[in-house]
């Protein structure tokens, strides 16, 4: 019992994780209904860049989170400009294609700038624990949850508090009102996606303590994030919280009931299940063209 | 004559390159280059094959080299395990087969989705069956991989077998697809890609043909799995699963020319030595990702058609320039339809109900779109159905001919219930429809958008030609009868508004149906082209179709139906003749209002 209590309480932690990064894909796609494959490719990108911090500043890679978010929403904003915003009036499939193809050269330049071996940030509390009573709780995962639960909530107040808030809400609405109302939908779309993308900052600074990364790690939290979202609920922030937290306890109970092995096996069992017997997720409108009749 | 010779010149380079890739092995004993047309041709079979379901059918997958991978694994495993020292050719068919049937049952499964969500359930399907490989080491060694045997033939032949081989699949591919883009199979999936939802309403049983292509465009990878792994003579789950090869299929295929015959090919034989200069430029992995990503970005951006529409289109609009477009010229004056087979009843109604709509209610959210509504047709009549906007009239449509399931109440037509029916199923019974805003499939002909209606499906009817002679000549009857047959080789989205409408009004027709909904078929179109609609509505109506019009355009409404159902909050709240509606105070209340009495009392109607 007290195993099982301590894998569910692992799973949270690091489902607070999966959580922001979700949000992050969730909030671009609800308004402008692209999928941003080369989230994981960016987030691993920010893991790198936290490493650095680390390894030649010694700053610690989760106060990283400063330097690595305005970063990534800089990056952000730039990949839009030069890139996503000439989708408009393409098929959505192709927007899946053009975010892979990025993902690919980032993959590509990371493996150029550090290497394809594995690489970790391990500051001094790395390899501690809390223990309360008879758990124990990996500092370095107790502090990442509460980063990101933390940049969570600022993401939330952001939404639902701001005149830029609004905008977003507007335009993932409905375009033509928003532009009638006086919201650039442009700017409104380049600000989500660079808002977006900056989720990866604090994301890859907290996976950088977390688990080893190397450049071809993308693809394993490009399907994690995916089986979140689609499990929440495209384009729902609420779905993609309570996804990433199920998400979490499923790949921490199949590591250790069943076999580590498989567990990344879960996320694409994960989309695989939810897409078919219930496309809308937990918490989404069901789009017509989501799926067939 | 510029045509002809273009299209000589066209096919002599064709027969130029394929002669050439024939006769290459037997003229010249260099092997790298021999190596180069392998992987060449490899790519030209997957590209053909990817191209009948992303480029004909409009579902991008980027799973497709998991069939090469359960190709190559079907070939290893039976020529090492369980038939030791047997050449691996024996097994390529049966890779084949095995390809097909995984084809066949995951496309069952991913085929319920669309767009985004079907590109994704490729990518995770590459990657399931790139883990059950590596985690299954028990039958395939894991990440050990498997050493197949040598070729034992004569070093002379060099690689003969492995190009001979590939050569004919490499025709074997694109004959697959060319005879696919000819036969009825293909005209549905192409219709499924310009807009699956009506062509489901035309009768075309879409599950069915997607499935179909899914197999279609993995069956030859397959095969072409089990001559790589041979080829290779050894292979590993990351090595045989790899998206990077999904990404140059899909790459070759948009640089040739998506939904053509041979831009696959082209595409592979223009990607692969760049493959093979970039491999020896740069060497190592990090470079080639970002050029083949580099690369994907750029086409997808720039030239999303690929090489050979691109270059079709740049000459077309040189042979064109000058001459003045046709479309928009006066419409030639409707004339009747030769007779029909079947005997027409009397005009007006014969007392037969052949739509009932009972009880019918549907909420979308908080709106009672539909609240017990209960509606019937009878037969021989053009019925009118007026509401105010957001009373329901569309929803109603939707929900007789299966765009939606109604939430409670049922759907007679003709004798039975129809409520759990497919679209197609209902359109195989005759019921036809026509919409607001027209959804002819706008890439192909017009008179491949009349043809493309299917009365029933039959297996045996997919593998018939997409146009056949009795066909085309009964469309361009009925595109003579709306007064557009001059424009049966224009493609839809060249048409106008108004000339959309009509061949839309033609297309229903070829479904031969007993009931045509009409949405609003009046709506946004010229005064003149009204009056010659309602002759249209009429004059079919005295050949024994009936209708369902829903109009906004009063004078049209009252002159053409009878009798007349008024919508108003979801439910029918009055039925009768023009008149009686005109005269009913809960209809002048909720639709037409005071003004519309005292409107027409001042013309003098």
């Amino acid at each position: 019992m007290t195993q099982f209590v301590q894998v569910i309480i692992l799973g949270l932690l690091i489902g607070g994780v999966y959580a922001l990064l979700a949000a992050g894909l969730t909030l671009i796609f609800g308004v402008m209904d692209v999928i941003n494959v080369a989230q994981g490719a960016l987030l691993i990108f920010a893991a790198f860049v936290a490493w650095t911090l680390w390894k030649d500043l010694g700053i610690d890679p989760l106060l990283g989170v400063l330097i690595t978010t305005p970063l990534m929403f800089a990056i952000g904003w730039a990949m839009y400009m030069l890139t996503i915003q000439f989708l408009a009036g393409k098929p959505a499939s192709m927007s899946v294609l053009l975010t892979f193809a990025l993902a690919l050269v980032i993959e590509g330049t990371m493996g150029i700038l550090w290497s394809t071996t594995y690489h970790a940030s391990t500051p001094g509390y790395f390899a501690e624990s809390f223990r309360p009573g008879a758990f124990y709780l990996p500092k370095a995962q107790v502090y990442g949850c509460v980063i990101a639960v933390g940049v969570l909530t600022a993401l939330y107040v952001l939404l639902r508090y701001t005149w830029l808030g609004r905008a977003i809400r507007a335009v993932s609405e409905n375009v033509t009102s928003a532009r009638l109302v006086g919201v650039n939908p442009k700017k409104v779309a380049a600000l989500t996606f660079a808002v977006g993308v900056a989720t990866t900052g604090a994301g890859g600074s907290i996976v950088s303590v977390l688990y080893p990364f190397l450049p071809g790690s993308h693809y394993q939290w490009i399907s994690r994030l995916l089986g979140v979202i689609v499990l929440g609920g495209m384009g729902s922030l609420p779905g993609a919280v309570v996804g990433a937290l199920a998400l979490g306890v499923a790949e921490t109970t199949t590591a250790t009931y069943i076999s580590p092995r498989w567990a990344t096996m879960v996320p694409y069992v994960l989309i695989v299940v939810v897409l078919l017997a219930r496309p809308q997720g937990i918490a989404g409108v069901r789009l017509r063209e989501d799926a067939a009749l | 004559m510029s045509e002809r010779l273009r299209g000589h010149g066209w096919h002599l380079a064709l027969g130029a390159s394929l002669f050439f890739l024939a006769v290459y092995p037997l003229v010249s004993d260099n092997l790298y280059y021999q190596n180069m047309i392998i992987l060449s041709l490899l790519l030209a079979v997957m590209g053909s094959g990817w191209n009948i379901i992303s480029g004909f059918t409009g579902y991008v997958s980027l799973g497709q080299s998991a069939f090469l991978g359960i190709g190559a694994y079907t070939t290893a495993l039976l020529s090492v395990r369980v038939f030791d020292g047997a050449s691996p050719f024996w097994f390529v068919p049966v890779s084949a087969v095995v390809a097909g049937a995984f084809a066949a049952v995951v496309g069952a499964v991913l085929m319920r989705t669309r767009g985004h969500s079907f590109v994704i359930l490729t990518i995770a399907f590459l990657f399931c069956m790139q883990l059950i490989v590596l985690n299954w080491s028990a039958l395939t060694n894991g990440n050990h991989g498997v050493t197949l045997p040598l070729p034992q033939w004569n070093t002379d032949y060099q690689d003969w077998p492995f190009y001979y081989s590939l050569f004919a699949l490499m025709l074997i591919s694109v004959a697959t697809a060319w005879w696919i883009r000819r036969t009825k199979l293909g005209l549905g999936l192409l219709a499924i890609r310009e807009d699956e939802h009506k062509a489901g309403g035309v009768g075309v049983n879409t599950p069915i043909y997607k499935v179909l292509a899914f197999v279609a465009s993995a069956i030859w990878i397959g095969a072409a799995g089990g001559i790589y792994a041979y080829y290779l003579t050894f292979i590993d789950p990351r090595g045989m699963f790899d998206i990077i090869v999904s990404v140059q299929i899909v790459l070759a295929v948009l640089l040739g020319g998506r939904g053509t015959i041979w831009g696959p090919v082209l595409g592979a034989f223009v990607l692969e030595p760049l493959n093979e200069t970039t491999n020896q430029h740069f060497g190592s992995g990090n470079e080639r990702l970002i050029f083949f990503g580099g690369l994907l970005a750029l086409v997808v951006l720039v030239l999303p058609r690929g090489i050979i529409p691109s270059v079709e289109e740049r000459l077309a609009r040189r042979r064109e320039a000058g001459t003045a477009a046709e479309v928009g010229t006066r419409l030639e004056r409707a004339v009747s339809p030769s007779d029909r087979a079947a005997p027409s009843p009397a005009p007006g109604g014969s007392g037969r109900i052949l739509l009932e709509v009972k009880g019918v209610e549907k909420r979308f959210g908080g709106i009672q779109a539909l609240a017990g509504c209960s509606v019937g047709v009878e037969e021989g009549t053009i019925t009118g159905l007026i509401g105010p906007n957001g009373s329901g009239k569309t929803t109603l449509f939707n929900v007789i001919d299966g765009t939606m399931r109604p939430d409670r109440g049922e759907v007679w037509f003709d004798g039975q219930r129809i409520d759990r029916l497919h679209t197609w199923e209902r359109a195989h019974r005759g019921l036809g429809r026509t919409f607001q805003t027209t959804r002819l499939f706008r890439g192909i002909s017009v008179l491949e958008n009349v043809v493309a209606p299917l009365q029933a499906f039959s297996w045996r009817h997919l593998a018939t030609v997409a146009v056949t002679g009795p066909e085309a000549e009964r469309a361009e009857e009925l595109l003579d009868f709306v007064g557009m047959r001059r424009f049966v080789d224009r493609r839809a989205e060249e048409l106008s508004f108004g000339q959309q409408k009509l061949v839309e009004l033609a297309q229903v027709l070829m479904l031969d149906p007993k009931l045509i909904l009409l949405d609003e078929p009046a709506g946004g179109i010229n005064p003149t082209l009204v009056g010659q609609m309602a002759e249209m509505i009429r004059e079919l109506n005295r050949r024994g179709t009936t209708f369902l019009v829903v109009e906004h355009n009063m004078p049209l409404v009252l002159g053409l139906c009878d009798p007349i159902h008024v919508l108003a909050r979801g439910s029918c709240i009055c039925s009768g003749t023009p008149e009686a509606v005109q005269a009913d105070p809960s209809v002048l209340d909720a639709y037409l209002g005071d003004d519309y009495l005292l409107e027409r009392e001042a013309v003098g109607g």
